[in-house]
């Protein structure tokens, strides 16, 4: 059986109590097909440094390596347990067959990377787009993978534990330029989006709180620009940020904590400074236009008054 | 000569090292120290200030919607004060409070389950106590389903759990129809049924009208709660783990609690009573600074000089909760009564979730837009809320629109920040006297350690 060991940067802890709400199959179901060598919030008996002394003597195989939070040398800002993080790693990412960075800042530094008081702080291997994380950009496992980033602020559940899922069955994984899964990584918010004829005629939402609408022209949503399929595989199961109303934050993506105002869209003479992805200014402005003009008069009016 | 011991703690919310400084076989002295630090009150500097809810969600993982619906109200109350009447509608506030419920229904049955019930595991060996052993013991795996089941809620409203932002000032950005409300109730329905039969060995009815300790374990059928209490008498939980039997509590629920400060009479909170202190803290008003006896990235918080608890047992109290005032007199503010109300609340928040749903009305708005956009804010706001640890407040200044200033106080921050020149934190004086490494991390546990929030 394979063994998993979990470990925590500079967290929130999200990506933990995410993994926790998994379904099909969910974290302690995983476990049956893992051996759960530590992680932090579950084991009870085991402790994280005897856990590694002994895969650093070669006494335990370490398979899969998760990594949650993002990545700091300095000990001032961030340990775990007795090691620094970075100490950490060294010794953990040369035994490692796998390793998964969990979320946004093990992946590329997230929000915490911001922080001007600690420059040190970085993802796996990426730091935001470019590949400047602690391990090298040319870093590959024994399995011959990169750090596979499975991305999210948080990380939704299904991603996570379906991708363990797919090393343990020795599925081959192909991965996006950013080195995410791309058959999770291949599809937007925007597809399966509740709201997504609203989108197709044109029917912008002018504020929150309907639920008519679409949110991308005027309310800030990313949707059409970003790579997570959380309106085919729900969160919780049962919705998405889109579904209940509420802007992509556009979280899984590397600029997700570079960019400003997340409730409104930035514009140009009333055009999108970014249009959905594929798709030209032109052809977004051509299409704009005829929607417009030809118009579904279903949309224009509150959900409950339609025929 | 004292002995000094290093300890490194698991199953918490995040990273937190115990140093107990021993005389002989008790703990003379204890410094809880929360070594990561992320800085977010220096990222939200300069940032738009509705960024910010999508920012300090991400303080924290576990209760991060308690730190939303605190940037929400801090917003709200920059309008107020620049006299802007937002006119929030009332099922807005609805919802807020049962998402903000589900959230510590939530974080109440992993804490239970995940992080307390475990050191009885090692604590004695007895093959009754298996059914909670992590992953597989059925008790645990039972936690898990429906904790997570129970924020469902939040996704049906919000969109997902953990980190929406779906709670924006003037109202929530969802329009529920009558079909998402009886989804909703029928998860909290079911996370009922579990509470009923798994944690409280007891009908919800009966238990709310319970007035004493004995009155439940008497009645009680086989539970975990019971279960729970049986240990803590056997082992003298109910003697231990005492801090200063001062409680307080930022915020009411309707239904819930109200809000009031106990020392040995309950008065009025006062905001401006509230003061941090940075003389062991590694965050300083001046800056960062490290060496010396400086020992933890939190803050001491006092409220008019002196050290509270902030907890759902201050809740309880300041409530005057008959069935806590009992369980107070007779173990004083001992872990048994600390753990013993996180567990209540479950069934206190339940039912109040049930009571606030029935009062949405679909035909009302859930959202009316501010008439100042929020760009054109200059001035400062206040925004509190209890969250599972207890009281939370976000302090914000604003000057067109962006933050100059954010300042948050969190439940951990009270409980198990470092010690001011006079008093240790509560948690630290709660461990100090005891006889064991174990009881000590117990006794920290029972605080719901969130070393996230406690630094952030």
């Amino acid at each position: 059986m394979k063994t998993l060991l979990w470990i925590q940067g500079l967290t929130c802890n999200g990506n933990t109590q995410s993994v926790l709400n998994g379904e099909n199959p969910s974290f302690y179901e995983l476990l049956t097909k893992v051996r759960l060598l530590f992680h932090p919030a579950v084991s009870y008996r085991e402790k994280l440094h005897n856990v590694v002394e002994r895969i650093k003597k070669g006494k335990e195989k370490l398979d899969i390596l998760v990594v949650e939070g993002a990545i700091t040398g300095d000990e001032r800002f961030g340990r775990a347990g007795k090691y620094s993080i970075t100490e950490l790693l060294d010794i953990l990412s040369r035994k490692a067959e796998y390793i998964i960075a969990a979320g946004n800042c093990a992946s590329f530094g997230n929000i915490p990377a911001l922080y001007s008081g600690n420059p040190d702080v970085r993802g796996l291997q990426f730091r935001f787009e470019k590949k400047d994380g602690y391990l090298p950009p040319d870093f590959k496992t024994s399995s011959g993978y990169p750090v596979i980033n499975i991305t999210g602020c948080p990380v939704h559940p299904a991603w996570f534990t379906q991708t363990v899922m797919a090393i343990v069955e020795g599925k081959d994984i192909m991965l996006d330029r950013f080195n995410r899964p791309k058959e999770l990584f291949m599809y937007l918010p925007h597809d399966g989006c509740i709201r997504n004829e609203y989108f197709e005629w044109k029917v912008e939402s002018e504020e929150f709180g309907h639920k008519e609408g679409c949110l991308f022209y005027n309310l800030g949503c990313r949707g059409p620009l970003t790579h997570a399929p959380c309106n085919k595989v729900l969160w919780n199961r049962v919705s998405s940020k889109t579904r209940a109303g509420m802007s992509c934050l556009g979280c899984t993506e590397f600029d997700f904590p570079l960019r400003e105002n997340y409730f409104e869209t930035k514009k140009n003479i009333g055009i999108p400074e970014e249009v959905p992805l594929g798709v030209t200014k032109r052809a977004y402005i051509t299409i704009t236009g005829v929607a417009k003009t030809l118009k579904n008069e279903r949309l224009t009016k509150k959900l409950e008054e339609t025929d | 000569m004292a002995k000094v011991q290093k300890v490194v703690l698991n199953r918490v919310e995040g990273e937190i090292d115990l140093k107990l400084v021993w005389e002989g076989n008790r703990i003379k002295d204890a410094y809880i120290i929360a070594p990561n630090f992320r800085g977010f009150e220096f990222i939200l500097e300069n940032k738009p200030v509705m960024d910010a809810l999508v920012i300090t969600p991400r303080i924290c993982g576990i209760c991060g919607h308690a730190h939303l619906i605190a940037t929400t109200r801090a917003i709200e109350d920059i309008y107020h004060r620049a006299g802007v009447e937002l006119d929030v509608p009332e099922n807005a506030l609805l919802i807020r409070d049962i998402t903000l419920a589900s959230e510590i229904v939530q974080n109440h049955i992993r804490w239970f389950y995940m992080f307390v019930m475990p050191d009885f595991l090692k604590l004695e060996k007895n093959r009754k106590l298996k059914k909670f052993e992590p992953i597989k013991g059925q008790q645990w795996q039972k936690a898990v389903d429906f904790s997570s089941k129970m924020v469902k809620v939040v996704a049906i409203f919000g969109g997902q759990w953990p980190h929406t932002s779906y709670s924006i000032p003037g109202g929530v950005v969802c329009e529920p129809t009558t079909f998402e409300l009886l989804e909703a109730k029928a998860v909290i329905d079911s996370v009922i049924r579990f509470a009923e039969e798994n944690v409280f060995g007891m009908d919800m009815e009966k238990y709310l009208a319970i007035n004493d300790p004995e009155e439940y374990i008497e009645k009680a059928r086989n539970s975990d709660l019971k279960t729970f209490i049986n240990l803590c008498f056997k082992h003298g939980f109910d003697r231990i783990g005492r801090a200063y039997h001062r409680f307080l509590t930022v915020c009411e629920m309707e239904y819930l609690f109200s809000k009031g400060i106990t020392k040995r009479k309950r008065k009025d909170f006062d905001v401006g009573k509230v003061k941090e202190v940075d003389s062991y803290s590694f965050l300083t008003e001046s800056g960062i600074k490290h060496g010396g006896e400086r020992y933890s990235w939190a803050k001491a918080v006092r409220y008019e000089g002196l050290p509270y608890e902030t907890s759902p047992l201050s809740r309880r109290i300041n409530n005057g909760d008959r069935l806590f005032q009992t369980l107070l007199e007779k173990y004083r503010d001992s872990y048994l009564v600390r753990t013993w109300a996180r567990i209540d609340e479950i069934m206190k928040m339940l039912f109040a979730m049930k009571k606030w749903i029935e009062k949405i009305d679909t035909k009302e708005p859930f959202y009316k837009k501010p008439s100042v956009e929020p760009s054109k804010l200059t001035g400062s706001g206040t925004g509190m809320c209890e969250a599972a640890r207890g009281s939370l407040i976000h302090q914000i200044e604003v000057k067109k629109g962006r933050i100059t200033k954010y300042n948050i106080i969190t439940p951990s921050t009270w409980n198990l920040g470092p010690r001011c020149e006079k008093y240790p934190s509560p948690a630290e004086k709660a461990i100090k006297g005891l006889d064991s490494t174990l009881k000590a991390e117990m006794v920290l546990r029972s605080f719901d350690v969130c070393s996230v929030c406690t630094t952030h």
